[in-house]
């Protein structure tokens, strides 16, 4: 089944959990093996019975016949009319023919075709032997023939009720057996199956803190020692193992950090004493401003990297507020304009009122301020760059960061939240190419959503915020 | 002479803090550790302190809250390691005055004291109006007029320039701009706040008049 037609109305989405879960697959495995077994089993009691009562029959048709036989003529009829009378339950039928199986008397008015005399008896298709409105409503009898002393042939065709109803009870069993075991099995089934579901779903939940970077969370284990234990310990083994791994690889970057920071602290402070001693007509003054300006640079990029690490090892959101949207963009917008407008580009702002979402008001800032800084940094002169927030769909508010620079390329767009990504040459400005991964940072710290669209025509970064529920 | 005491067990940052400090005119003396920097943090001499928040024998945020409460007011400088934004929170609660992080570079680090020292120097009554050469800035109105001329900004604008005014003759760096006029703490680019300086500038001096925001090579701006 397509995924997307599942997900389509929640009904089917629901019943397709069911549908998914192992222990409904198992238990529509036993129940179909349930079924071909007790088919087999009432067949062959079905089977069985019928053998058994059509053999019963052949005896008695023989038995019968042995006894007529050795009537004379007049008593023969007589008993062969009592034999129609007297057994109503059952069906009989007869037929005397002569010597060349010309009929002469009975039910049976022509000889059937392919019928040995003086042998056991046959069975045969009902419209062979007899045919109008003493047919019987059986499809077979059960027929013999045999030759009196006299020459003629006599032929006797008997059906007995029984071994039909016996067929037909054995399928209402067969039916009602299914309805009474089936139901109620599956039935039992789905409530078996809400333990483990309800397990599941307390997983998931232990599984979202992680997503999001807290890895000292961990599964919860029953003290059950089930399939789903024994899974969540190997989780949590696992878990235990990124944790270290992560924290060794953390600590080779602090350490890192650590060892870079005195020289590059350095370094800086005596570029900046040489350039404090030399005076302004030095021919070396622009090189050492230079040289000041691009250990600046790598300053930035440094404070920016551990910005980023910063940002994705908090945990916490104590510093979430209600922050409106509306407010927060239109201080964006003041901070950027005259940016915008110094650049020649014009700058619009659209945000619908009563936009409200839980965030940390100053990382939602610094989010927005390098989106538009960045938007008005690759856009040429004469564009526009549009900056607004509406209500979108789930709940959600979308930000949108617009604008009608070059765009971006859509096999490189998944990149651009990476760090140190800077589109190609055409975009080298003069930013570290972090400022998109702090916003990505930024973003998955508050569960916001990140997008692109557009390219040829422009950007449109768009970041979507569950709204905050009205209180 | 200013004296400042910094509180720091990096020998070579120590060294960088002081020699800087002293090419801005300030007098340094240093301790390597917490008790021994608690201990002279208590003598009223300093003028402002610079406290590693990593130090050994008492930690940085204990020194400093311990300081407040004895009553001690000397402006504190924090420094710390990481940029950590939870620590720089925690410090200012604590009762740091400002907060810095490494790498920073030196001439920012002695700007901030310098403020401070001012800041500290300035704690008396709230004053309603800022003069700087003939540029005026009434804070109860919210005007400002160059010499006769009446100058009309937007409140950003108007914010900026008190800014400036507050701290005359004293180089001020775009973080601490960023930090004080819009009170954020990111790197927003060098660019954005050359512009709105350039818009303010634009307003402040007219055709003729010498002008009196000055940008530093390297730093930042200085006012007059």
């Amino acid at each position: 089944m397509d995924r997307g037609t599942v997900l389509a109305s929640p009904a089917a989405r629901n019943l397709s959990i069911h549908w998914r879960a192992t222990t409904s697959r198992l238990l529509l495995a036993y129940g179909v093996f349930f079924v071909i077994w007790g088919m087999v089993l009432l067949g062959y009691i079905y089977w069985e019975t019928r053998h058994y009562l059509e053999t019963r029959t052949d005896l008695q048709l023989k038995q019968q016949i042995t006894y007529l036989r050795s009537l004379d003529e007049d008593h023969m009829l007589l008993a062969l009319h009592d034999y129609v009378i007297l057994e109503r339950t059952n069906y009989n039928a007869w037929g005397l023919f002569d010597s060349h199986k010309k009929w002469l008397y009975g039910d049976v008015l022509q000889f059937p075709s392919g019928l040995a005399i003086d042998s056991d008896s046959v069975r045969m298709p009902t419209e062979q032997v007899i045919s109008g409105p003493f047919a019987p409503p059986t499809p077979m009898l059960s027929v013999i023939a045999t030759r009196l002393g006299n020459g003629e042939v006599l032929v006797l065709a008997h059906t007995t009720r029984i071994a039909a109803r016996v067929g037909g009870i054995i399928l209402h069993a067969l039916w009602w057996g299914f309805s009474f075991t089936l139901v109620p099995g599956l039935i039992g089934g789905l409530i078996l199956n809400r333990g483990p579901r309800r397990r599941i779903r307390q997983i998931e939940s232990a599984t979202q803190p992680i997503m999001r970077g807290d890895l000292r969370q961990r599964l919860p284990v029953s003290n059950r020692g089930d399939e789903l234990d024994r899974l969540a310990a190997i989780v949590n083994d696992m878990l235990d193992q990124i944790e270290r791994l992560m924290g060794e690889v953390k600590g080779v970057c602090d350490n890192i950090a650590h060892d870079l920071r005195t020289p590059l602290t350095r370094l800086r402070s005596q570029l900046y004493r040489v350039q404090q001693e030399l005076s302004e007509d030095n021919p070396h003054a622009s090189l050492i401003e230079r040289c000041a300006s691009d250990v600046d640079e790598v300053l930035a990029r440094f404070r920016a990297l551990l910005r980023i690490s910063e940002l994705e090892d908090r945990r916490r959101r104590e510093g979430f507020v209600a922050v409106d949207l509306g407010e927060t963009l239109e201080r964006v917008y003041e901070l950027y304009a005259p940016l915008a407008e110094d650049q020649q580009l014009q700058f619009d702002l659209h945000a619908e009122p009563g936009l409200v979402v839980q965030a940390d008001p100053d990382l939602l800032f610094e989010a927005l301020g390098n989106l538009v800084g960045n938007a008005i940094k690759f856009t040429p002169a004469g564009g526009t760059v549009t900056l607004s927030a509406a209500l979108g769909d789930a709940g959600r508010a979308h930000i949108e960061v617009a604008d009608s620079g070059p765009g971006i390329p859509e096999e490189l767009r998944h990149a651009v939240w990476q760090r140190f990504y800077r589109g190609d040459s055409s975009r080298d400005g003069s930013g570290h190419g972090l400022g998109l991964s702090i916003v990505a940072a930024i973003a998955k710290l508050h569960d916001f959503e990140l997008s692109i669209d557009g390219g040829g025509t422009g950007t449109r970064m768009g970041m979507d915020c569950p709204l905050q529920a009205a209180s | 002479m200013p004296h400042i005491l910094v509180i720091e067990d990096d020998e070579i940052t120590a060294r960088e803090i002081v020699l800087e400090l002293a090419a801005h005119g300030i007098s340094a003396e240093r301790v390597h550790d917490g008790e021994r920097g608690f201990e002279r943090a208590l003598e009223p001499h300093f003028d402002a302190i610079t406290l590693d928040l990593m130090l050994p024998g008492m930690d940085g945020l204990t020194l400093v809250k311990q300081l407040r409460e004895r009553g001690v007011t000397t402006p504190v400088l924090m420094i710390s390691a990481l940029g950590d934004v939870d620590e720089r929170v925690r410090g200012l609660r604590a009762g740091g005055d400002d907060y810095l992080t490494k790498p920073f570079a030196p001439d920012e680090m002695a700007a901030r004291i310098e403020v401070l020292l001012r800041r500290h120097r300035q704690e008396q009554p709230a004053q309603t109006k800022l003069r700087v050469a003939d540029l005026e800035l009434d804070m109860i109105s919210r005007t400002a007029r160059r010499g006769n001329r009446e100058l009309t900004l937007l409140p950003t604008e108007y914010r900026l320039l008190e800014f400036l005014m507050r701290y005359p003759g004293q180089v001020l760096t775009r973080a601490m701009i960023f930090e004080s006029v819009w009170g954020l703490r990111f790197d927003p680019g060098t660019n954005l706040i050359d512009v709105h300086i350039a818009r303010l500038r634009r307003k402040v001096d007219n055709d003729g008049e010498a002008s009196l925001i000055r940008t530093m090579r390297g730093s930042g701006y200085r006012l007059g």
